[in-house]
């Protein structure tokens, strides 16, 4: 581009230094929460090839005793050991979170679409589409759950191909759950993003004699999915941190664990401190990652172009 | 004058809603004819247009096009649109597809040519156009002539009996008009059957076997450029013609 052959003014460089100090310390910090989980999850599936499953990656002991011996971190060495000490059942819990997510939000996504279309270009559908939108929207996610789960008892009635996947069928009626709610949320923003792709472009899709439905599918929604990135973040960062309602129809969850732990141990704002920052991590990784969709995705010349 | 050979517009009449918008219009092309509609905003120029291609539905009327009743409820509407080219004042490229994936998406996803043939189908027309150096652009990249010459290109890359177009100027800089003016002349001389629809005055002079005045949905009188712009025989003709060219 232009800019490679503009020298940088000294603004711009102070500039970017900060910018990649900042991005360093983000990455290096992503790095290690990923790496903690991925490695902890992989040696509890391969039977502990690492470590004992159900232990920690280092020895808390060491962890410990390392602080210990540091000046100005000594103080904090013993929380960090029982930090150390409840990282396997983190680790374990978070697994069920982030697949409970991610499964809600892909599943919930075909739904959203067809939603969102129906909600726009529908007459009937449109109808049926909007009471789903309000229904969903409209009620308490965690009653919609116990409907599910406490009501309607699903967690018995789970197919036997899928019952073997999850240590507990409730994950399925959880993943349901989230995937019905998240669907009348999704559809929400993708409608929105689909409004404002230009009529004119519709039109001109069906002058040179495309269908409707074949001009919503090769003009409208690869422009609409597009826009809708952004909104449809949200309904990402919502899902991972509401994914914790599961805890309260069983499902072993970060959420789930972190309670259980700090009611044995009474180490409240410690447990929920280390789960929240869980959390952030989860959420900050989503955040990153739809940027960096958003931005492989642009469309040249429209919009903000991406930096680097 | 024409005898109405290849297009047939009689008596098309057109409400939205309780306001009607065309009265009995009719008008005949033959094929390799040039045809301009002129009249003031609002009379009635792009809803004519877009009843041809049955954008828009008249309610009553008949538009004979090579023989065939456009307006019958039997018609094959997307046929029908695969065979009559439409060019639109604000362009309407495909905001997410290159210059070169708006044009082939037409022929690949309604003539059904496989993708190479119809990219290959794309690279021929942007060359006529010529915009053969602009294939990879995306329309945000293109200046509004360019863009103006895609959505030509577009069209063209149906291989329509008949082109539509809609004030496929109005949208541009004074400076970007002459381009898009060239390949239209470019059409004409390969003898594209054209229904034109523009405020292009010296354009209209230069082409158009016959020109259409609208006015409030009648047709106020047609005939031959010299005559029209020369001889109004209407006096509303000739003051409208008057603050046109005054304009220019
Ligand atoms: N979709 C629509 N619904 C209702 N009324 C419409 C619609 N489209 C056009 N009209 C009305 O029909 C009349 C003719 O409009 P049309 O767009 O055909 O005029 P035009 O001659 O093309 O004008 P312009 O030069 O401004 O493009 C106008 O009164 C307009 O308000
Ligand atoms: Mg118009």
């Amino acid at each position: 581009m232009a800019s490679a052959t503009r020298p940088a003014t000294v603004r711009e460089r102070v500039a970017d230094a900060d910018r990649s100090v900042g991005r360093l310390l983000l990455v290096a910090a992503g790095a290690l929460f990923w790496g903690w989980l991925v490695v902890s999850w992989v040696n509890r599936w391969l039977g502990g090839v690492l470590v004992p499953v159900g232990q920690p990656l280092v020895p808390a002991g060491a962890v410990e005793a390392t602080l210990a011996a540091l000046p100005g971190l000594a103080a904090y060495a013993s929380d960090a050991a029982f930090v150390v000490e409840l990282s396997p059942d983190l680790a374990r819990g978070t697994w069920l979170t982030v697949v409970i997510t991610a499964v809600s939000l892909v599943l919930g996504f075909f739904i959203a679409v067809p939603l969102a279309v129906a909600r726009v270009y529908g007459r009937f559908s449109s109808w049926l589409s909007l009471g789903y939108t309000e229904l969903l929207r409209g009620t308490p996610l965690l009653a919609q759950l116990f409907v599910l789960y406490y009501g309607l008892n699903l967690a018995s009635y789970v197919p036997g191909a899928l019952s073997g996947v999850f240590p507990r069928n409730v994950v399925w009626v959880a993943i349901l759950g989230f995937t019905l709610n998240g669907a009348a949320y999704q559809a929400e923003y993708i409608r929105g993003a689909l409004e404002s792709v230009e009529e004119g472009q519709i039109t001109a899709g069906r002058a040179i004699g495309l269908s409707k439905l074949e001009t919503i599918y090769y003009v409208v929604l690869p422009q609409g999915l597009r826009y809708a990135i952004p909104s449809w973040t949200n309904e990402f960062v919502y899902l991972i941190k509401y994914s914790s309602l599961a805890a309260f129809i069983t499902v072993p969850e970060l959420y789930y664990r972190a309670d259980q732990i700090a009611s044995e141990t009474f180490r409240y704002t410690l447990i929920f401190v280390v789960t929240g920052v869980t959390y952030l991590a989860l959420v900050l990784t989503a955040s990153k990652l739809m940027a960096r969709v958003e931005g492989a995705v642009a469309i040249p010349g429209l919009g903000v172009e991406r930096e680097e | 004058m024409s005898d109405g050979d290849f297009l047939g517009v009689t008596d098309v009449s057109k409400w939205y809603g309780d306001d009607q918008v065309l009265h009995d219009v009719s008008f005949e092309m033959d094929r390799g004819d040039v045809t301009v509609l002129i009249g003031p905003s609002g009379s009635g120029k792009s809803t004519m247009l877009r009843c041809v291609n049955r954008l828009a539905e008249a309610q009553e009327g008949s538009i004979r096009l090579d023989g065939e009743e456009v307006l019958s409820p039997d018609i094959d509407v997307d046929d029908l649109r695969r065979e009559v080219g439409m060019v639109f004042q604000g362009f309407n490229l495909f905001a997410h597809l290159t210059a070169r994936g708006n044009v082939a998406l037409g022929p690949r996803r309604v003539l059904g040519l496989s993708e190479s043939e119809s990219r290959e189908r794309a690279a021929a027309q942007l060359d006529r156009v010529g915009l053969a150096d602009q294939m990879d652009s995306y329309p945000a990249e293109l200046s509004g002539g360019q863009q103006q010459r895609v959505g030509i290109a577009r069209a063209l890359a149906m291989e329509p009996k008949l082109m539509l177009f809609d004030e496929p100027t109005s949208a541009l800089d004074p400076e970007l008009i002459g381009e898009v003016l060239e390949v239209m002349h470019g059409l004409v001389d390969e003898g594209m059957t054209m229904l034109v629809v523009t405020h292009e005055m010296s354009f209209a002079r230069e082409v158009a076997d016959e020109i259409v005045f609208l006015d409030e949905g009648h047709v106020v009188e047609r005939g031959p450029p010299e005559q029209l712009f020369e001889r109004p025989e209407k006096e509303r003709t000739g003051r409208f013609l008057e603050r046109i060219e005054s304009h220019d």
